[in-house]
C-alpha cells in the first residue's frame, strides 16, 4: 500500500473517530481532544526533525515546551512597574556580575592553556563572583516578590498580544537548545539523551522556583486570549443571531418564553464550540506552516544532507560536511518547534502551571507519536500525534469499561474487582509502552515510513 | 571544646549519615546502570522502573510473611523477603531481554535504539507496577526502627545535638559492602566474570576467544535485577515506596554513573558517593555549624547555604555537565566516549 | 415555565416519586486522588448530605430532586481538572458547581470552563488570598476564609505562646506559597521572624535535606504548611526521625486523624489550626454528620454542606436553575436581611423562598459572604494533647 493511501485510510479514521466522540459524548469535548491533538502533531513534528532527519535522541521535549509556555506568559501579562522599581536596579546589577563573570571565565579559559594554574586562576573568579551575583540577586529577588505577593510579586511581562509569544517561545527554545548542543552535541548520542532529559529538569524546577519571573508555583492565571470569550460571546449580537438563523429548525416548533430559554440553551453551548473551533483554526494554521516547511527541508539538498549524516557520519564527515555543526543547527531547530508548541499550549489553557510539568506526558509521550507515525516522516508525526494523544485521552474510558466487561462475573463488591476499576487509569501507561514496543518491533518505520525519493535522470 | 563536638554531631547527623547511606544507595543503582552499560552498550532508562518492580514484589511478599506472622526479629521483614524478589525481577529481566532486546542485538542496532525500546520497557514496567499496587506510598519497614534516637543520644552524651541512625541506614551500608565485595569476587575470580569482563573490553575479541555472548548477557541481566531490587528495596526501607520517586532516581543514577566513568564499576560507586555528598552538602545550611566553631562575635548572620534546597536535584545534573565538560570519561577512566 | 412547574409537581405527588428527569445536576468536583484523597470523601458526602436534606424536602423547585455528579480535581494536574470540569459543563449539564478544593485547580477551573461558561462555582475549600482577585465576573464563591486571614491567625496563636522565632516549611504549590506569604507578613508585624523558609516538593520519598536546612536556623518550631497525605506528613517525619523538631505548628491542610494514627503521641504539644466555629449551627452539623457516618469535626465537612445548601437555596430563591439565575442569587441568600437557617433547618429556608420571604443563611460555619463572595471565617486552636486534638479557643 502506498503512503498517500494509507494516510488517507488513516486520517479518515481518526475523522470517523472524533464524529463517535462527538456524538456520543459531546461536540464540545470532541473539539477539546482535536485541540490537543493539533499542539501534540507540532511537537511530535519537532522531535522528529531532530531524530527522523538527524538522528538526535532528545529527551528533553518537557523542557523545550515549558520555556514556550513561560514565553507565552512574558509576552502576554502587562508588567508591574512597583515591582521593577522595588527589585530592578538589584537585578541589573546581578546582571552585570553574571556578565563579567562569564567573559572572564570565557577570557583565561582562552588566554590559558590547560593546567593546574588554570583551576587556580578560576576557582577564587567563581567563588567570589557568585557570592557576589548572590548578594544582589538574592535582594532583587526578595523585593520583587515581598510586592503584594499574593497576586504579584513577579516582574510582570511584556503586555503584548499573546500571539506573538508563539514566536518568542521558538526562539527561547532554540536558546537552551543551543546551550545544551554546545555542550553534549559530538559526544556519545546517549549523552545527549541523558543532558536533555537533565535541563529540562532543570527548566522546570527554575519556573517552580523563581517566583520573581515566573510566579513559580503560585501559577500566573487569567493570561490574555486571542480568541473570544464565551460569557462574551453570549451577549453579542450578531453570534446570537446567527445561531438563531443556524438552528432556525429546532427554534422553529417553539415559542415564546420556551423558544427564548431554548435559544439561551443553543447560545451557551454554541459559544463553547465557536471558541475551541477559533483555537483550532489558529493552530490548524500553525500546522500547516511548520509542516509544509518541514516537508520542503526535507526534500531540499540540505535534507538529503541530513540523512547523509543520519546514515554515516563517518563518511558525511569525510564528504567535508561538518557533522557537529549540522546537528547544532538541527537540533535547536527543532527545539524551536517544540517550544512553539510550548506556547501554544499555554495559550489554550490560559494559564501558566509550572507544576504541572512532567515528563511522561511531555517527553516519552511526544517520542511514541513520532515512532509510531513514522520517524523520518513529517506526516507521520502528524498523524502519530492524532493518534497517540486520542488513545492516552480514550484509554481511561475505554480501560475501565474493559475490566467492567471482564470482571463482571464477578461480585459487585469483591475487592480484586475493585482494585482493578481502580487502577484501570494506570493501563495507559502500559498501553502506550506496549504500542511504542510493538511498533518498534513489527513496523520499524511506523504507520507512514520514511520516503526515500531517488533521483531519476 | 563540647562546641567543636556539638558541630561535628550536627555535621553527622544531617550530613554524614545521610550522606552515607544515600550514596550507598546511588552506588547500588549506578553500578546497575553500569553493568548494563559495558555489556549491552546502552543506557538503560527502565533500570529505574526495574527498581520499583522488584521492591514491589519485596513489598507484596513482605506483607504475606507479616500476615502469616513470620518477622525477623530486629531486624526488617522485607530482608526475608528479598530472594523471593529477586528471583522474580531476574524472570521479569530475561523475559524482557528476550522479547524485547535479543530481536535488536541480532539486527545490531544502534544504541539509539535500544534506549528507545528501553522506555518503551520503563513505560510498561510503569503501568504494571501501578496497576498491582497502586501509586501511592507504601510502608513495608517493621522491626527496630532505629539504633540511636537522637533523644537518647543527647541524653547519653550530655551535648546540645542529637545523633540518629536509623536501622534501614546502617542495614544499607552493610548489604551495599557485601554485595560490592561479592561483585568484585565475582568479576575478578570466576570464569563468567572474566568472560564478562573480556566481553566488555572487546566484544569481537572475546567472541573469538569462543565466549557465548547470549550467556554473558543473561548473566548480566541476572545481576542487575539483584541489584536493581537490592537497591530498590534498601531505599524504601530508608526513605518510603512509592514508584514515582523510583523513577525520579533515574538521573542520579546516570550521573553517577558518568561521573565515576561509565562502564567502570568502580567508577560507579564512586559516583554514586560523589553525586550524593554534592547534593547533601550544597543545599545543607551551615549557621548552626559555624555558631558552634566560631567564637559569637563571628558568628555568621546568613544561613550560610550554597544551593536552596529546591534545587537540590538539580546537583546531579550540573557535576554531570561539568565532567562532561571538564573530563567526558569520568573521574575513573570509563569507555572511551 | 410556572405551568409546568405545577405539572411537575402534580405528576411527582401522584406518583410519590419523582421521575429521573426531574433531577437537578450539581458537580461535586473534589481531588478523589491527590494529595488529599483522605479528606475528599467526607467532604464529598456532606455536601450530598445537604443535597439529600433538599431532595427530600419535596419543595425544592416544586418537587426537583438535586442530584450530585462527582469529578475529580486530582488537587494538582490543572490540565486534568479543566477537562473534568469541562465535561461536567458540557456533557453532564450541571446547574452549578461546588468545588474544587485545592487552590490552583480551583483558579484553573474559574478562569477556563466556569467563568467563560457562566457557571456559578462554590469551593468549600480553595484558601489561596490569590483567588480574592480573580475576575470571577461574580460567579466564583467559597465557604473556606482566604489564607490571609489563616496567616494572620497563625500569627496571633504563635505570639500569644510566647513563641517569637519559627522555621518554616511550605509544599511547594499556591496554597503553601501563599500561606507562608502571608503568615511571613503578619509574623513579622506582630514582632516575631521567620528563621528560614524552605519548600518541600510532594511525593518525594526524603525530606532529610530539607529538614536539615531548617534544622540549622537553631529555631525550636517548625511550621507546616502542607498537606497531611503527602510532604507534610513526610517533613514531620524526618523532623522528628532526626530529633531536628519537636513541636509543630500545623495549618488547616495538616488536620485529620490520620496523622495521629501515624506519631501518636509524639505530636504533643503540637498545635493545629483549622477553619471553624463552635457555634450551635457546628454541632447540629456535626450531630448530623455523625449519623450520615461522616467524620465528626474532619476539615471543610461544613464548608461543603454550606456550599451545596447555598446553590440549592439560590435556585429555590431565583425560581429556576438556570445558571445565570444561580448567581444573582447567591448574595441574597446568604447575607441578611431574613430568617437565620441552620444546618438541619434546609427546608425551612426552601419554604420561606417559595413563599417569597427573605433568609440569611448561617449554616455549619456561620456564612457571611463579603462583596467578592468570599466569608471572613473563624479558625479552631486546637493543641495536640495526650495524642488527642484538644479545642484550645476559636480565633
Amino acid at each position: 500500500m502506498s503512503n498517500s493511501v494509507r494516510a488517507t485510510i488513516a486520517f479518515s479514521i481518526m475523522a470517523a473517530l472524533f464524529a463517535t466522540v462527538g456524538f456520543g459524548q459531546s461536540w464540545s469535548v470532541a473539539l477539546a481532544i482535536f485541540n490537543l491533538c493539533l499542539i501534540s502533531s507540532i511537537m511530535a513534528l519537532g522531535v522528529n526533525i531532530q531524530w527522523g532527519y538527524a538522528g538526535l535522541f532528545n529527551v528533553g521535549t518537557m523542557g523545550f515546551a515549558a520555556l514556550g509556555g513561560m514565553a507565552a506568559m512574558l509576552v502576554s501579562k502587562s508588567p508591574v512597574p512597583e515591582a521593577w522599581t522595588a527589585g530592578g536596579s538589584n537585578l541589573f546589577f546581578a546582571a552585570l556580575v553574571a556578565v563579567a563573570v562569564l567573559i572572564s571565565i570565557v577570557m583565561i579559559v582562552r588566554r590559558m592553556g590547560k593546567g593546574p594554574l588554570r583551576a587556580i586562576a578560576l576557582t577564587p573568579i567563581i567563588i567570589v563572583g557568585y557570592f557576589a551575583f548572590r548578594y544582589f540577586f538574592d535582594q532583587a529577588s526578595n523585593d520583587i516578590e515581598a510586592f503584594n505577593p499574593a497576586v504579584s510579586g513577579y516582574l510582570g511581562g511584556l503586555g503584548l498580544p499573546i500571539l506573538f509569544s508563539w514566536i518568542v517561545g521558538g526562539l527561547f527554545a532554540a536558546g537552551a537548545a543551543w546551550l545544551v548542543g554546545r555542550i553534549a552535541l559530538g559526544l556519545r548520542s546517549d549523552y545527549l539523551a541523558i543532558a536533555t532529559l537533565g535541563i529540562s529538569e532543570i527548566i522546570i524546577a527554575i519556573m517552580k522556583n523563581e517566583d520573581w519571573l515566573t510566579r513559580g508555583v503560585k501559577n500566573v492565571a487569567g493570561l490574555p486570549r486571542p480568541v473570544p470569550y464565551e460569557v462574551n460571546l453570549q451577549e453579542t449580537e450578531w453570534f446570537i443571531s446567527m445561531i438563531e438563523s443556524l438552528r432556525s429548525g429546532t427554534l422553529s416548533s417553539l415559542s415564546g418564553d420556551e423558544r427564548t430559554s431554548m435559544l439561551r440553551t443553543l447560545v451557551m453551548e454554541s459559544s463553547g464550540i465557536f471558541v475551541k473551533l477559533c483555537y483550532a483554526g489558529l493552530f490548524a494554521t500553525v500546522l500547516i506552516i511548520i509542516l509544509t516547511l518541514s516537508v520542503k527541508a526535507l526534500n531540499s539538498p540540505w535534507g538529503r544532507m541530513m540523512r547523509a549524516i543520519r546514515d554515516n557520519e563517518i563518511a558525511a564527515g569525510a564528504m567535508g560536511k561538518n557533522v557537529t555543526k549540522r546537528h547544532l543547527q538541527v537540533f535547536v531547530l527543532g527545539s524551536a518547534v517544540v517550544g512553539i508548541a510550548g506556547a501554544m499550549l499555554t495559550t489554550l489553557d490560559g494559564q501558566l502551571t509550572p507544576g504541572t510539568y512532567n515528563p511522561l506526558r511531555y517527553t516519552f509521550l511526544i517520542w511514541v507519536m513520532v515512532i509510531v507515525g513514522g520517524s523520518g516522516n513529517n506526516l507521520g508525526s502528524v498523524l502519530g500525534g492524532f493518534i497517540i494523544w486520542f488513545v492516552w485521552i480514550e484509554a481511561e474510558p475505554v480501560g475501565v469499561w474493559l475490566i467492567d466487561a471482564a470482571t463482571n462475573w464477578m461480585d459487585e463488591s469483591s475487592p480484586l474487582r475493585l482494585h482493578l476499576m481502580e487502577s484501570a487509569q494506570h493501563m495507559r501507561l502500559f498501553t502506550m509502552g506496549l504500542v511504542l514496543l510493538l511498533v518498534m518491533r513489527f513496523n520499524p518505520g511506523g504507520i507512514l515510513p520514511e520516503v526515500i525519493k531517488r533521483e531519476r535522470k | 571544646m563540647t562546641d567543636t563536638l556539638n558541630a561535628l554531631v550536627l555535621f553527622s547527623n544531617f550530613v554524614l549519615v545521610p550522606g552515607i547511606a544515600y550514596g550507598s544507595q546511588l552506588a547500588l543503582g549506578a553500578l546497575g546502570v553500569t553493568m548494563i552499560y559495558s555489556i549491552l552498550r546502552f543506557a538503560n532508562f527502565a533500570h529505574s522502573d526495574m527498581m520499583a518492580f522488584g521492591t514491589m514484589v519485596t513489598v507484596l511478599v513482605t506483607w504475606w510473611l507479616q500476615s502469616i506472622g513470620v518477622s525477623f526479629g530486629p531486624l526488617p521483614t522485607a530482608l526475608l523477603a528479598l530472594p523471593f524478589a529477586i528471583a522474580a525481577a531476574v524472570v521479569m529481566s530475561l523475559l524482557i531481554d528476550k522479547s524485547v532486546y535479543q530481536f535488536y542485538r541480532k539486527k545490531r542496532s544502534s544504541p539509539a535504539i535500544f534506549v528507545i525500546a528501553s522506555i518503551g520497557v520503563m513505560f510498561l514496567l510503569n503501568g504494571i507496577v501501578r496497576f498491582i499496587i497502586g501509586p501511592n506510598d507504601q510502608r513495608f519497614a517493621d522491626g527496630e526502627r532505629f539504633i540511636i534516637k537522637a533523644r537518647a543520644f543527647k541524653k547519653m552524651t550530655g551535648l546540645d545535638e542529637g545523633l540518629a541512625i536509623k536501622t534501614s541506614q546502617c542495614i544499607t551500608v552493610v548489604v551495599a559492602i557485601l554485595i560490592v565485595v561479592a561483585l568484585f569476587w565475582f568479576l575478578q575470580k570466576t570464569r563468567t566474570g572474566k568472560a564478562m569482563r573480556a566481553y566488555s573490553d572487546n566484544e569481537d575479541l572475546a567472541l573469538l576467544s569462543g565466549i557465548n555472548p547470549e550467556r554473558v548477557v543473561m548473566v548480566t541481566w541476572i545481576i542487575t535485577a539483584a541489584l536493581a531490587t537490592i537497591a530498590g528495596t534498601l531505599y524504601g526501607l530508608d526513605k518510603s515506596f512509592k514508584p514515582f520517586t523510583y523513577f525520579q532516581l533515574l538521573l542520579p543514577f546516570f550521573a553517577s554513573a558518568i561521573v565515576g566513568g561509565i562502564g567502570n564499576p568502580v567508577g560507579a560507586i564512586v559516583g554514586g558517593f560523589v553525586i550524593a555528598f554534592s547534593e547533601v552538602m550544597i543545599t545543607y545550611a551551615y549557621k548552626k555549624f559555624f555558631m558552634y566553631l566560631l567564637p559569637e562575635s563571628m558568628a555568621p548572620d546568613g544561613m550560610i547555604q550554597l544551593l536552596s534546597t529546591d534545587y537540590k536535584f538539580a546537583v546531579s545534573f550540573i557535576i554531570l555537565v561539568i565532567v562532561l565538560l571538564v573530563k567526558p570519561t569520568g573521574l575513573m577512566k570509563g569507555k572511551v566516549v | 415555565m410556572k405551568k409546568l412547574l405545577l405539572a411537575a409537581t402534580i405528576l411527582a405527588s401522584l406518583t410519590g416519586q419523582v421521575l429521573a428527569a426531574d433531577s437537578i445536576k450539581v458537580g461535586v468536583i473534589l481531588g478523589y486522588t491527590g494529595p488529599i484523597e483522605s479528606l475528599t470523601p467526607d467532604m464529598a458526602a456532606s455536601a450530598e448530605l445537604a443535597m439529600k436534606e433538599i431532595s427530600d424536602s419535596g419543595i425544592f423547585l416544586g418537587g426537583m430532586e438535586m442530584e450530585s455528579i462527582r469529578a475529580d480535581s486530582t488537587c494538582v494536574d490543572s490540565a486534568a481538572a479543566t477537562a473534568n470540569a469541562e465535561k461536567l459543563i458540557t456533557a453532564d449539564g450541571v446547574a452549578a458547581i461546588m468545588g474544587a478544593d485545592c487552590s490552583g485547580v480551583t483558579g484553573a477551573i474559574a478562569n477556563n470552563v466556569a467563568v467563560p461558561n457562566g457557571v456559578v462555582m462554590v469551593s468549600p475549600s480553595a484558601t489561596s488570598p490569590g483567588l480574592s482577585q480573580l475576575e470571577d465576573k461574580g460567579y466564583f464563591f467559597r465557604t473556606a476564609p482566604s489564607d490571609a486571614r489563616q496567616g494572620e491567625v497563625i500569627a496571633d496563636i504563635l505570639m500569644s505562646r510566647g513563641i517569637k522565632d519559627i522555621a518554616v516549611t511550605y509544599t511547594n504549590n499556591d496554597y503553601g506559597k501563599g500561606l507562608s506569604d502571608s503568615f511571613g507578613s503578619a509574623f513579622a508585624a506582630a514582632g516575631g521572624s521567620v528563621s528560614m523558609v524552605a519548600a518541600h516538593e510532594d511525593g518525594k520519598a526524603d525530606y532529610s535535606a530539607e529538614v536539615g536546612a531548617l534544622a540549622a536556623s537553631g529555631s525550636k518550631h517548625l511550621a507546616v504548611f502542607g498537606y497531611i497525605d503527602q510532604g507534610g506528613k513526610g517533613m514531620i517525619q524526618a523532623s522528628l526521625d532526626t530529633g531536628a523538631f519537636e513541636v509543630f505548628m500545623m495549618a488547616d491542610g495538616m488536620f485529620g486523624e490520620s496523622l495521629l494514627e501515624a506519631f501518636g503521641t509524639d505530636l504533643n504539644g503540637s498545635i493545629a489550626t483549622v477553619p471553624g466555629a463552635e457555634t450551635a449551627g457546628a454541632s447540629t452539623f456535626s450531630a448530623m454528620a455523625e449519623k450520615a457516618g461522616i467524620t465528626v469535626g474532619g476539615p471543610f465537612t461544613g464548608e461543603s454542606y454550606d456550599a451545596a445548601a447555598l446553590i440549592a437555596l439560590s435556585m429555590q430563591a431565583a425560581k429556576s436553575s438556570d445558571r445565570a439565575a444561580v448567581q444573582s442569587k447567591m448574595m441574597d441568600v446568604a447575607n441578611a436581611p431574613g430568617e437565620l437557617i441552620n444546618p438541619g433547618e434546609l427546608e425551612k429556608g426552601l419554604r420561606i423562598l417559595a413563599a417569597g420571604g427573605e433568609i440569611d443563611y448561617v449554616g455549619a460555619t456561620g456564612v457571611e459572604f463579603n462583596d467578592l463572595g468570599e466569608v471572613l471565617g473563624s479558625y479552631k486552636e486546637m493543641e495536640v494533647k495526650a495524642g488527642k486534638y484538644e479545642t484550645v479557643m476559636v480565633r
